[in-house]
Order: structure tokens, then C-alpha cells, then sequence
């Protein structure tokens, strides 16, 4: 995806604007023992295209702010078993899944999402680029998964996860199918000093709840997502609330997509405009912040059939942000003002096969099949 | 009875040993062994005079037998006191003893008797030397005290503040983080009147740092030293500072140590040995090599003034790594985070470390009680001059926080009286707030505390301490009032209580 972002203002109430390719990934998935064995792997190459992160108010994590965090370079690569018992579950199916990829919480990557630009609630509703070991049953329209992984998350695109640190936190997802395109999840987590690697950080305890929407309303191929999210870290000392709506409408070649968002983020001390200390030094921060962010979308699928696909978009963000509950950070100050824009143009591209929904493993990779409307991105296998 | 002289290295022993006294009258001359404290250790008195109870000292033989008549030397140590006799003989019981008349020093006091070639010799009698008269049982807690403003204060609008340290006739504040604009790369300097209130005087800039974290001046006054850190283009340099005092509102730049790969977070001067000492505590780091990113605590030799010279790094654990130290007696009490407190022999003797080779004691990690994590981050060894007790260690655990608004941690006391096992004996906790750092009026065995929004609070440490200390609560008192408060540190000066407040600058408090 190569895509020019402006943004007004960016901290210190000018206004930036740039030039990147972001998502370049490569998908390749592998079956074997009719399907029950899988393999499924993710390249992400962001930390050769965009190292200092990509233009993003109100994004934050990994030591970045104001400008979304490069994934790291292996991104996904999980071996699964599914329907582990065979018949031994009777009608049940228990799959068994390991590797480096999603904990089995929350929503999907922001990355197969319509909107190209990230929400904030990224580090509140998704667990991601760790060891993993999931368990997972389905049961007629119940699935759920269960997940050991490692609490600690990267600070750059080369790092690894801290195998030392398997098994000191977990994660379970509920997901109820209702009905063919009604997906309803509810998570939970207990994620050990996510943002300091050796482990003295923080816990975070986590909560996320979805209903999401992937069918047709009168013959339109319509995507729909609501969730809510909260984080609270240091036994509720901090907690950061997300709620966001999403969807996607799509017309022959023409998709329109909209998100509200209204999430909390904190506001830690900055060494630079967009990078926070890491590591830690303690346990504080400068305050909280509440963005408040409307997003509407246009993409025209130029190049609709065949393996190679081109989707001009243009994208406009327009919120507001405030400070809630006290402290010495003072947005209208650090921003020049409380409301900002962001306006993004660029295209995307993909060859070969669909893009898979990412951290959907084992039992649940069945769901994990992207439909069209929601594709985002580029990817071959 | 047999007589024999033995005369071993200088010493002269005069040995009537009367010994397996057999029906044959078979005499065997006795040979000393062993000396060891018969009785007299441990005592108290106000300086000057003698203790209640003579030292005394038992001689034994190989087989345990008391030795008489044998000539113990005895002397002052420690201290400008007398000892009389200096040398006495044992009696038929094996014992010799001498009276310790104290010097005029408060504290310690020693005395030893020796008897050369002998295990155990020499032995040491310590002595503690009082203001008033013995230990009096512990006092209930001052009647009538109140914490309240003298003066200062919102005098800092353009920064906030950090640290302080009060020297004579002048005050210096460190700065922090950025405020509408400005960084916190000043060192306030303020001249106090005569009623002790201050005022800016001057202000100096540090080249290269975006932090002031932590300010003290040497006991002379000559020296100022400040610790900085967020420098460079990362944010993730820094170093100690080393400013002369010879026009104390003008500190002049004398020489600095750069630290790269973290800044230095606090810095604290020590003497040992003759020379002057800085304690810094390295950052983690995030550039470099893994070595450079370790966090340490780095031990300056800063008795050439222009040219701090580091003498020795020690590594300590990634956990966040070392926040605080504090010396004393030799003894380097390292804050170290969820690695909790380590005590490092750096001159004191114990463990044989020095500045150049500390010599870990022991280290014990505090409770987290409602913060998340024992987040081990500054303290004070007490000293108490009433009772003579160097029992508790004051640690300040540093929780959650929204910066200017709201924190969390308490302060724990733990017991170090057997340095090489402290333990964990009681707490206080502020509801709604938390603790920084401390200042003690020993004396008068009050702890004072900065609270952040709690401001300052007033702890009666006096007699024994245990379990919740929330019943010693003297006074607290908000400084800048509610919504600008947010107190970093204290010091006791001038017989005025000193705050310095992230939001609003610095405070003449009285302490009634």
C-alpha cells in the first residue's frame, strides 16, 4: 500500500505531511493430512518501509505516538491441528495451535480492516506478535479458544519474543456465530508488563466485547464491526476505555467505509514528538487523552478480476482530542489546538489470494477467510 | 607455682599459672588462648562521662580455663575518650577489666582491649554517646504539631521543578520535562532571606539535558553537584554536573561526566576515606550495546572537582533498574526497583568493600502492598540520636502515577539492625497519594516526606515500628492547595522545612 498521509497539526501544532509504503506483507498458507494440519505464515516487511512508523494521530504503542508502530518482520507463522480428537469430541471440534502470532483476543488487525488508517484502541483490542499456544473448540455455533503466550511486546520490527516469558499471560475468547453473518465475541486477558520486556512493568488486565457483520443487505456486500474495549493496569490505577463502530458498503467497484471511534490513550513522557521512553523508568504517566475520530473512506477496485488487484482510496479523519482525568499533559498545548485533520491518498495492491484474517488459528482459522469488501492490503503465496 | 614470661611480638605477658593443680603438686603453666567480652558492650551515655559499667574482658586458656594474672592492654579507638587503666591484669576468674569514660562526640564511641598472639583479640566495646541521659522510653507523639506555609511558593510558573537542596544562605531547584515550551535544562538558584523565605536569585542553564533529576551540595558548600538526563536527539543521555559554590548564586561549571546510552536519574555525595564520592544511578538505556543499556549505579571519584573520575560501575538488574542511593557509614543503600533495596560496603568495613570494589551486604524486596510492584525507589537509614539505634531503613516506594494529579506507594520501614538480614516491619500508606522523596529530623525523630498530591507529610518515627504507621501521622500539608500540588522533595534547613513542587515551585514550610 503506498499512500500519502497529511496530518494537522502533529505535535508541536504543525502540520506533516509523507510519503510510505505501508503493509507490504506476504501471506502463504500450507495444508497437509487433508487439511487438518495447516501452517499459515505472515511477512511484514514494514521495518524496511516504514522503521520511524507510519503518520497516525492519536495511534500509539510500542514505544511510538502519533504515528503507528512497524510490525515486526514475521508477523504470523503458526502450525495448527485441527479437530485434534477426530470423532474421539463426537460433533465437537478441539484444535490445537502454536507459533508467534495473535493471542486469541479481541477484533480483527486493524491491517484487514477497511479504513487504511489504524484506530487507536489498536493495543487495547488486539494481542499480537507473541508465542502463542492456543487451544480452541467449536461446538456448533460456540467457539472457544484459549492462549498461553508471553506478556512482553516489541519495540522494533527485528525483535523476537521473550521465550523465557511463555506462559505469564493468557488470554480466552468466546465467539458465538448466531447466525451466517452475525460473529458476536467477548475476551478477556491477563497480559504480564506488556511494555517492558524484562517484566517489571505493569499488568494489564483486558476486556473486549464485538459484534461483527459480514453478509449482504439487500444484495450489497455490507461489513459492519461495533466492539468495546477497556484495559485496566495496576489493579484499575489506570484504565483506558475504546468504543468504536466501523463499516463497509460496497457497489460494484466503488467501497465506502466509515468508523467512529472514541478511545483513551495514555500520554506518556515523549523523548522525541513521536516516541515515548522505553524502557520504563516508572510507572508513570503524564495523563490520559480522549480521541475522538470520525473516518470516511472512498476505494474504486480498479483492477476488479484476476490475481493482481488495484484499489485507489482516499481517506479523510477528522477528531478531536481531550485530556480526562488530570495531570501535566495538556493537549491543546502539546497539539496548538484540540481538533485535528488527516488526509490520506494512495492506492493499494495485492496479487494472489485473498488476504486471511489475521490471529484467527486452528478451530478458528475456518472464520478466517476475508471477504472481499474487507480486503486491505497486498499480499502473494 | 610456677612463673614464666613469655614475650610475644611487643607485648609482654606475665603469667602465674596455676594449673592442673594434681596430688602431685604436678604445676603446669597456663597459656592464654582466648579472649572474648565478658560484659560491658552496647552501653549509653551522655558524652563526656563514664559508662555505668565497667568493659571487661574474660582470658581463657586452650581448654577453657581461666587464665589469671594476665596483663590486657586497653585503648580508645573510636572517638576522643579515656579508658583507665590502659593496661590491666585478670583475676583468679580470668577477667580484666577498665572504665570507658566517653568523648564528647554524639554517636559511637570504641574501646578495645588486646592481647597479642590471643584469638580473639582485639575486642571491641562500642559505646554510644548521648545528648541527654539514657534512652527514655518512646515519647508519644508531639502534641500540637502542624505543618503549615511560611512563604514561596507559585514562583516557578514557566517549568516544573524537580529536586532541591538548601545550603546556607541558598536554595537550588532542579527542573523537569517540558512546560508550555520549556525545558527542564535550569537549575534555579534562590537566595534566602534572613526569616529564611526565598527568592530567585539566578537560574543556569545545563547544555545537552532535558532533566534536572536530582541537586545536592557537598557539606563544605563548595560543591554542587546535579544529575541530568533525556539529553541528546533520543533522549537518552545525560550525566552528572559539578558546579563550584564559590559565589554560591553564581555556581560556575567545573567539570561533568557524560553518561550516554540513559542519563543519570539521581546523584548523591559521599565521603570516604578522605575523599569525595558521587553516587550516580545510571538509566536504563535504549541505544548501544547491551552492556551500555544496562542501568548501574556509577561511583565517581569527584575529589578532583574538574575532573570526576569513575572508579567503579556496578551493574544492577533491568527491572527498571536503580532510582535512588543513599550513603552512609560507608554503607550504599541502592534502590533498585522490583530488585528492592541492596546494601553495598563501600568504605564502612563489614564486608571489606570500598568506593572502588562495593562489597554487596545483603538486599531484601519490599511488599508491593496496592501499587503493583515493590517499585524500591529512594530511602534514609535512620540514625537516631535518643535511643542511638541505627535500626530503620525508610524506603519510599514510588506506585502509579498521572503526574500532577494523582499517585500511589507507601513509604516501608524495614528493620537493619542485623544488616545482612533486613526485614520488612511496618508502613504507612496516604490514601490517594504517594510517596517521593525524604528528608529526617532525626532529633527530634520526625520523617518527613514529599506526598506528591498528598504534599507533605510529617511522620513521629519515634520508639519501636511496626505494622501500620497510619497512627503517627503528624501533619500534612498541600502546599500549592488542591490542583497544584504535586511535591517532589523536602529538606529540613535553617530550621525551616523547605518543599519543592512540581507545579508550584518552591516552599518555606514551618514545622511547629
Amino acid at each position: 500500500m503506498a499512500a500519502y498521509t497529511l496530518a494537522d497539526p502533529v505535535p508541536g501544532g504543525r502540520s506533516l505531511g509523507e510519503v510510505r509504503v505501508s503493509q507490504p506483507v506476504l501471506m502463504a498458507h500450507a495444508g497437509a493430512l487433508s487439511n487438518r494440519l495447516r501452517l499459515l505464515a505472515t511477512l511484514n516487511l514494514e521495518g524496511l518501509t516504514i522503521p520511524n512508523g507510519e503518520l497516525t494521530p492519536g495511534a500509539w504503542g510500542e514505544g511510538f505516538v502519533d504515528r503507528r508502530h512497524p510490525h515486526t518482520y514475521l508477523h504470523e507463522l503458526v502450525l495448527s491441528l485441527d479437530d485434534a480428537l477426530g470423532d474421539l469430541d463426537g460433533t465437537a471440534r478441539i484444535s490445537v495451535a502454536a507459533g508467534k502470532g495473535f493471542a486469541p483476543f479481541g477484533t480483527d488487525d486493524p491491517m484487514v480492516r477497511p479504513p487504511f488508517r489504524y484506530p487507536v484502541n489498536h493495543h487495547l483490542a488486539q494481542i499480537l506478535e507473541r508465542v502463542v499456544a492456543i487451544v480452541g473448540v467449536r461446538a456448533g455455533p460456540v467457539m472457544l479458544e484459549g492462549g498461553l503466550f508471553n506478556g512482553d511486546e516489541p519495540e522494533r520490527p527485528g525483535q523476537w519474543p521473550r521465550v523465557s516469558r511463555f506462559g505469564d499471560s493468557w488470554s480466552g475468547r468466546l465467539t458465538v456465530f448466531p447466525a451466517a453473518a452475525i460473529e458476536l465475541q467477548g475476551s478477556y486477558a491477563e497480559v504480564h508488563s506488556p511494555e517492558h520486556r524484562p517484566g517489571s512493568g505493569l499488568d494489564h488486565s483486558k476486556w473486549s466485547l464485538s459484534g461483527r457483520w459480514d453478509g449482504e443487505v439487500q444484495a450489497f456486500p455490507v461489513y459492519g464491526l461495533v466492539e468495546w474495549a477497556r484495559t485496566s493496569e495496576a489493579k484499575g490505577f489506570f484504565v483506558f476505555d475504546s468504543f468504536l463502530a466501523e463499516g463497509a458498503w460496497s457497489t460494484g467497484r466503488s467501497r465506502l467505509h466509515y468508523r467512529f471511534e472514541r478511545t483513551e490513550r495514555p500520554e506518556e513522557e515523549r523523548l522525541t514528538p513521536f516516541r515515548s521512553r522505553r524502557p520504563h523508568l516508572e510507572n508513570s504517566i503524564l495523563g490520559t487523552t480522549r480521541w475522538t475520530i470520525h473516518t470516511v473512506g472512498y476505494g474504486l477496485a480498479a483492477l476488479p478480476s484476476g490475481t493482481a488487484r488495484a484499489q485507489p482510496f482516499v481517506e479523510v479523519s477528522h477528531g478531536t482530542v481531550r485530556d480526562v482525568g488530570g495531570g501535566l499533559f495538556d493537549a491543546r498545548s502539546f497539539y496548538g489546538k484540540s481538533s485535528f485533520w488527516s488526509v490520506s491518498a494512495g492506492v493499494r495492491l495485492s496479487i494472489g489470494m485473498r488476504m486471511h484474517r489475521m490471529g484467527r488459528y486452528a478451530v478458528a482459522q475456518d472464520t478466517a477467510e476475508l471477504p472481499e469488501i474487507e480486503q486491505n492490503g497486498d499480499h502473494a503465496h | 607455682m610456677a612463673t614464666m614470661l613469655i614475650r610475644r611480638g611487643s607485648t609482654a605477658l606475665l603469667l602465674f599459672g596455676v594449673a592442673g593443680c594434681s596430688e602431685g603438686n604436678d604445676l603446669q603453666p597456663l597459656i592464654p588462648a582466648l579472649i572474648e567480652a565478658f560484659d560491658g558492650d552496647g552501653q549509653s551515655s551522655v558524652v563526656g562521662t563514664s559508662l555505668p559499667h565497667s568493659l571487661r574482658v574474660r582470658v581463657t586458656d586452650a581448654a577453657g580455663n581461666e587464665a589469671p594474672n594476665v596483663a590486657v592492654g586497653w585503648s580508645v579507638v573510636q572517638g576522643s575518650g579515656t579508658i583507665t587503666p590502659t593496661s590491666s591484669t585478670t583475676g583468679q576468674d580470668g577477667i580484666a577489666s577498665a572504665d570507658f569514660t566517653l568523648g564528647p562526640e554524639l554517636g559511637e564511641q570504641r574501646a578495645q582491649a588486646a592481647l597479642d598472639g590471643v584469638s580473639g583479640s582485639p575486642v571491641v566495646f562500642a559505646a554510644t554517646g548521648l545528648v541527654t541521659g539514657p534512652p527514655p522510653p518512646p515519647p508519644p507523639p508531639p502534641s500540637g504539631f502542624q505543618l503549615a506555609v511560611e512563604s514561596g511558593g507559585n514562583n516557578v510558573p514557566e517549568r516544573f521543578s524537580s529536586d532541591l537542596w538548601v545550603h546556607g544562605t541558598h536554595a537550588y531547584t532542579g527542573t523537569w520535562g517540558t512546560r508550555t515550551g520549556n525545558q527542564g535544562n535550569v537549575l534555579m538558584v534562590w537566595s534566602l532571606d534572613a526569616s529564611g523565605a526565598p527568592t530567585l536569585a539566578n537560574s543556569v542553564i545545563i547544555a545537552g539535558i532535558r532533566t534536572v533529576s536530582d541537586v545536592e551540595v557537598s557539606g563544605d558548600g563548595q560543591l554542587l553537584v546535579l544529575s541530568g538526563e533525556r539529553g541528546g536527539q533520543l533522549g537518552n543521555s545525560g550525566g552528572i554536573y559539578l558546579y563550584g559554590l564559590s559565589d554560591p548564586a553564581r555556581p560556575s561549571l567545573l567539570g561533568s561526566a557524560s553518561v550516554q546510552s540513559g542519563g543519570v536519574h539521581t546523584v548523591t555525595l559521599s565521603s570516604i576515606g578522605g575523599r569525595l564520592y558521587a553516587f550516580a544511578a545510571k538509566n536504563p538505556g535504549f541505544s548501544g550495546d547491551e552492556t551500555e543499556n544496562e542501568p548501574a549505579l556509577l561511583i565517581y571519584d569527584v575529589t578532583d572537582r574538574a575532573m570526576p573520575t569513575l572508579v567503579h560501575r556496578e551493574p544492577i538488574p533491568p527491572r527498571y533498574g536503580i532510582h535512588d542511593t543513599f550513603v552512609r557509614d560507608g554503607l550504599a543503600f541502592v534502590f533498585a526497583w522490583d530488585e528492592g533495596v541492596i546494601i553495598y560496603d563501600v568504605g564502612n568495613g563489614i564486608r571489606g568493600g570500598s568506593p572502588a570494589a562495593p562489597v554487596e551486604v545483603s538486599r531484601l524486596v519490599t511488599s508491593e502492598g496496592n501499587a503493583g510492584s515493590p517499585a524500591v525507589h529512594n530511602g534514609w537509614w535512620f540514625h537516631n540520636p535518643v535511643t542511638s539505634e541505627r535500626r530503620y531503613l525508610f524506603i519510599g516506594q514510588e506506585g502509579p502515577a498521572v503526574i500532577g494529579s494523582r499517585a500511589s506507594g507507601d513509604i516501608h520501614v524495614v528493620d537493619v539492625s542485623d544488616l545482612a538480614n533486613p526485614r520488612e516491619v511496618a508502613f504507612f500508606r496516604l490514601n490517594g497519594a504517594g510517596t517521593h522523596n525524604f528528608w529526617m529530623d532525626e532529633a527530634r525523630q520526625i520523617l518527613y516526606a514529599a506526598y506528591y498530591n498528598g504534599g507533605v507529610v510529617a511522620l513521629d518515627v519515634s520508639g519501636t515500628l511496626s505494622g501500620d504507621l497510619g497512627g503517627r501521622l503528624l501533619g500534612q500539608v498541600r502546599p500549592g492547595g488542591a490542583g497544584n500540588t504535586f511535591t517532589w522533595g523536602v529538606q529540613l534547613a535553617n530550621g525551616s522545612l523547605y518543599a519543592v513542587d512540581m507545579l508550584s515551585g518552591l516552599w518555606q514550610l514551618t514545622t511547629e
